[in-house]
């Protein structure tokens, strides 16, 4: 609400009824409509008021006594106020004779005076003196026409029916009250004949008055009599008869004068008509030349209306010659409706032209069917330009890439050709985009009526064919240069073999693809089209999602497979003995989910959600399916490639002074790498199956996809595998050697179980069984501390058990060898408690119940050795000690 | 405006008068509407009222402007017994105007009968110099002699129509405020006097 109105000049301040006054102030109204309310001293003026500008508006004062307040009233600003005062006056009454610019109420002409008897108060009162209620039932007006012919209700009329009367004025009212009315009428009748007298005396001021004037009138005829004769009226009549004489000559001159301009005026019109008859085909070529076919349309109707009827053979050969103007007209108007482009409105006003001219041709018709036809030609042009592009040689293919510019980033892509399927694609769309609405508006305004043409019958058939052969093709081109597997053989040879691109390629398109195809949905949804005709689109788009999908689920499959292992091992975080790899594969799967979500599993208008679609959920699951896979075959693959490189570093053996077979050694200078890829391989296969398969879970779950637990569960069971095939890899290759150097130890320097050799220490096997023990737990512990627990105990349980072989095999202990072979297992024992396990222990305490039992002192040899080379080995105990 | 409950600013009744197609309209218009209206049409008597800023004081003007055409000349009288303040206007283009200034001073001053009523002689239309019947002298000495100032306007170029309505209403706000100052102290006595004149009487 704007600022209320305020008047503060009044030019003049004062005036009669009828003054014209210049109204000035402030925010007197935006424009005359919002000007809604004028009253000078409480009189409305509106109507006679005349806005001009915000601060002046000229009015005319109405019939206004005394001074009083301008007030404005508008629609922005409400009711206004008032500085000035404006002051009317009469300068004469006004009566009905007199003339006024305003309207004046007129007083009552004669007034009744003392001798009220006014009729209107006589009327009111029922004559039954009952009283007279609206009564709800009302019997209607014609029913009582028809009962009663030409008699009325009204009591003052001749045709007076009591019937009638009563029917409408009484209809509810009892028996009884009639009766009483009745009475009631009978008794006023009597009064009025017994009081005819009574009637006299109570209007005797009227009777003595109508007396006197009937007295005074006399005399005054009397006294007029000898002036005028007897036949005072004689004179009068003459009087009217010269004086309309005596007009009727003033106006008979008139009226000839007016007759003479007639014709004078109907000459002229026959001629200009004539002229104009003539001049027409002239005026017609000017016209169309101008284009002005509104004009040519008028004078041909004009023209036709005025001689069609004619015989005259001039006019004849005259209309003959604007016929064929016009006929050419048509022809030529037909012509433009059919060339293509050509906006809606261009067309509908052409359709209109025709149909003025009553043209021959089914014209709104034609211009359905020629857009059709040409936006199915434009089609094909597009098509076949994009053919010719589409050539094996990738120079010719350059151009038009403008449009992706933003692709220029993407370095794996040559960025100067884009494949000939997605430019024919988005420029299909665009073009169906533009094209189509305008077929449709003009197939609308058709059976709509709004062209002004009669709709034949069966044409409704005909369109709607029309339509969905328009979209059909539309999305057969699409789906023939982008997914040509989802079209029959036929037609895929009719829409076109442009070369798909390859696999990478197209997945940078595909996303934007299905932008446009997208958007030319919209498009045509806004069109309001039928379901059956926005369908096809809808399974074009479903198709294109999942094939964009599927793309998207292949192209990183592609990438995955192509993931190398850095070695880098990352030491940071909770999972140890983690390098890049996993990482980059949940980034390369979440980057995809990205990437699929805001493209293809996001639902737009009208679009089912891509993952309630069974296809589309089996091929999702089955595309997973091939990303696990990949990637546990890249895990197999890392672990299987013993000759991934022949890298030297010198990494020394910790089996120092042990005389290793030739074999060994040669794969010895490989194994530490070797066996830190096993190893890292291992603990990165455990981060994927208890980590990033969850984490890959969360991001579908996050995208927005369904459950995907049989993929991942199913990766989950091959990832298992791959541990433990990895792992018995790992052992094979840790242990084997580990074990097999104990029995060549043992023996070393011709020892024997029953030479007869006083112990003083441990044997040297048990030291390098144990320094081995520890270069392992180093290895591991390097790599990934998580896995000691999977690795050392069942080295251990291997070193027992060969401990246990070795034992057994032993044919004869001598007392010292008894001695020294229970020292021996006991440390080992005592040394590999940490991490030993049930089955070690038993390995063990079986190793010693095949060593003979020992005597006291013998006992207490053991122990000491034991105690000496605990104390001795103190550092190496440490080290296999098991962290709580 | 009496019905209005909030207390209004001081209100100052300036009238314009002057001989016909002086200018006295397009003055007033210009000070309150900035408008400059080209065709004449003679006025019979407009009203009009803003309220302005003088010196920072809020208070309001009420302009009535005056038809200067003799066939009105009787009525001047009661115009003139509302107004506190007068722009007597002629136009620098015509002498007869000017002469005319001598009678409306007349008038007024008797009218009122008060030789110190604020009053200004404004020579209007002054941009027509190349017009001017009417030199700046002339017109300077009879304001001396009659002791009030002179400005000359234009109503077109709005040359000093603000100086001149603005100058009149601080002489008008002075004269009030004395006024004041004598009803509040002999003021009464003055009127007790004319009363018991008008008992005599």
């Amino acid at each position: 609400m704007g600022p209320p109105p305020i008047v503060t000049g009044l030019s003049p301040n004062e005036g009669a009824p009828g003054t014209l006054i210049k109204i000035r102030g402030e925010n007197l109204g935006k424009s005359p409509q919002d000007l809604i309310g004028l009253t000078i001293c409480g009189v409305d003026c509106l109507l006679a008021a005349e806005w001009k500008s915000e601060n002046k508006i000229l009015a005319i004062s109405g019939p206004i006594k005394g001074k009083g307040d301008v007030i404005v009233t508008t629609q922005s600003g409400g009711v206004g106020s008032c500085n000035v005062t404006f002051k009317g006056f009469h300068i004469a009454t006004i009566g009905p004779m007199k003339e006024s610019a305003v309207w004046v109420e007129e007083t009552e002409p004669y007034s009744w005076g003392r001798y009220s008897l006014s009729p209107s108060s006589y009327q009111q009162e029922d004559p039954l003196g009952l009283s007279v209620e609206d009564t709800e039932k009302k019997v209607p007006e014609e029913d009582l026409l028809t009962y009663f012919p030409n008699k009325n209700g009204d009591i003052t009329s001749h045709n007076f029916s009591a019937r009638w009367f009563l029917l409408e004025n009484h209809q509810a009212t009892s028996f009884n009250d009639l009766q009483a009315g009745l009475v009631h009428l009978r008794r006023k009748v009597q009064g009025q004949k017994e009081g005819q007298l009574s009637f006299l005396k109570a209007n005797i001021g009227a009777v003595m008055d109508q007396v006197d004037t009937l007295v005074n009138l006399k005399e005054r005829y009397e006294i007029d009599l000898p002036k005028v004769g007897n036949e005072p009226t004689l004179k009068l009549e003459k009087a009217i008869k010269e004086s309309e004489h005596e007009a009727r000559k003033l106006f008979d001159e008139v009226l000839s004068r007016k007759d003479r301009a007639e014709k004078t005026r109907n000459a002229l019109n026959v001629l200009s008509r004539f002229r104009f008859l003539f001049c027409l085909p002239c005026v017609i070529d000017r016209n169309v030349k101008k284009g002005d076919y509104d004009i040519v349309i008028n004078d041909y109707i004009r023209v036709k209306n005025l001689f069609c009827k004619t015989d005259v053979p001039i006019f004849k050969t005259a209309l003959n010659e604007v016929e064929k103007r016009i006929t050419e007209l048509q022809i030529k108007l037909h012509e433009d409706l059919q060339t293509m482009p050509i906006t809606v409105e261009q067309q509908k006003r052409l359709i209109r032209y025709l149909v003025n001219l009553d043209a021959p041709f089914d014209s709104a018709w034609d211009a359905i069917k020629s857009r059709s036809d040409y936006i199915n030609k434009k089609f094909k042009l597009i098509y076949n330009y994009h053919k010719s592009l589409d050539k094996p040689d990738p120079k010719t293919k350059n151009g038009s890439a403008s449009k992706y510019s933003k692709y220029n980033k993407t370095p794996n892509v040559d960025i100067t050709i884009i494949p000939a399927c997605v430019n024919f694609t988005d420029e299909i769309c665009i073009s169906i985009t533009e094209t189509f609405p305008d077929l449709w508006k003009v197939g609308q305004a058709y059976f709509s009526g709004e062209l002004q043409v009669k709709v034949e019958a069966g044409r409704q058939v005909e369109y709607k064919h029309i339509v969905m052969n328009v979209i059909e093709n539309f999305c057969k081109f699409v789906r023939a240069s982008l997914i040509p597997n989802s079209l029959d053989k036929g037609e895929r040879g009719q829409f076109g073999s442009l070369t798909l691109p390859e696999r990478d390629e197209i997945a940078l398109y595909l996303p934007e693809l299905l932008h446009s195809v997208r958007t030319a949905y919209v498009t045509l949804i806004r069109l309001d089209l039928p379901n059956e005709a926005l369908d096809i689109v809808s399974l074009l788009l479903l198709d294109l999602r999942i094939h964009c999908m599927s793309i998207m689920f292949q192209q990183t499959t592609e990438q995955i497979k192509q993931l190398t292992e850095t070695w880098k091992i990352n030491y940071n975080g909770k999972f140890t003995g983690v390098t890049e790899l996993p990482i980059q594969f949940l980034n390369l799967i979440e980057g995809m989910i990205q990437i699929v979500k805001e493209s293809v599993l996001s639902t737009e208008l009208r679009e089912v959600g891509l993952l309630e679609n069974q296809m589309a959920q089996k091929e999702m699951e089955k595309q997973l399916n091939n990303i696990l896979t990949a990637f546990h075959n890249v895990l197999n693959n890392l672990s299987s490639s013993e000759d991934y490189d022949e890298c030297e570093n010198g990494v020394v053996s910790q089996l120092i002074g042990t005389p290793v077979s030739s074999h060994k050694t040669g794969s010895k200078s490989n194994i530490p790498i070797w066996e830190h890829r096993l190893l890292i391989t291992l603990s990165n296969c455990l981060f994927t199956k208890g980590t990033v398969l969850d984490m890959v879970a969360e991001k579908f779950q996050q995208g927005g996809f369904p459950s995907l637990n049989t993929p991942l569960n199913n990766a989950k069971v091959l990832l298992e595998h791959l541990e433990k095939s990895i792992l018995d890899k790992y052992l094979e290759q840790k242990s084997d050697p580990l074990v097999g150097t104990i029995e060549p130890s043992m023996y070393l320097g011709r020892f024997d179980w029953h030479l007869t050799i006083p112990p003083s220490d441990i044997r040297p096997y048990i030291k390098e069984c144990i320094n081995n023990l520890i270069n392992v737990h180093s290895e591991i512990i390097h790599i990934s501390p998580s896995l000691l627990n999977a690795v050392l105990p069942q080295v251990v349980e291997t070193v027992a058990e060969e401990l246990f072989r070795l034992m057994s095999c032993v044919q004869k202990f001598s007392r010292e060898g008894a001695v020294q072979a229970r020292a021996d297992i006991s440390v080992l024992q005592d040394f590999l408690s940490g991490y030993s396990t049930e089955k070690a222990s038993n390995y063990f305490q079986e190793a010693l119940d095949v060593v003979p039992p020992l005597d006291r002192t013998d006992a207490i040899l053991v122990e000491d050795i034991l105690r000496q080379c605990t104390a001795r080995m103190k550092i190496q105990v440490l080290c296999l000690k098991r962290k709580k | 405006m009496s019905k209005k409950p909030t207390v209004q600013p001081a209100l100052h009744k300036v009238i314009m008068v002057g001989s016909g197609g002086v200018g006295k309209s397009a003055l007033t218009l210009q000070f309150m509407y900035d408008e400059f209206v080209e065709d004449y049409e003679p006025t019979k008597a407009d009203s009009y009222r803003k309220k302005i800023l003088l010196d920072g004081e809020e208070v309001q003007i009420d302009i009535l402007d005056t038809a200067g055409q003799e066939d009105y000349a009787a009525i001047r009288d009661n115009y003139f017994r509302s107004g506190e303040g007068f722009l007597c206007i002629f136009s620098i283009t015509e002498d007869e105007s000017f002469q005319a200034t001598q009678e409306f001073r007349e008038q007024i001053l008797r009218v009122k009968n008060d030789d110190n009523i604020p009053f200004l002689l404004v020579g209007n239309k002054c941009d027509l110099e190349e017009k001017r019947k009417v030199s700046f002298q002339e017109a300077q000495d009879r304001a001396n002699k009659w002791g009030v100032p002179y400005v000359e306007t234009s109503a077109k170029t709005r040359e000093h129509v603000d100086k001149v309505f603005y100058d009149l209403m601080r002489e008008i706000r002075a004269r009030k405020k004395e006024e004041n100052k004598t009803s509040n102290g002999r003021g009464k006595d003055k009127n007790k006097k004319k009363k018991l004149k008008c008992c005599i009487l």
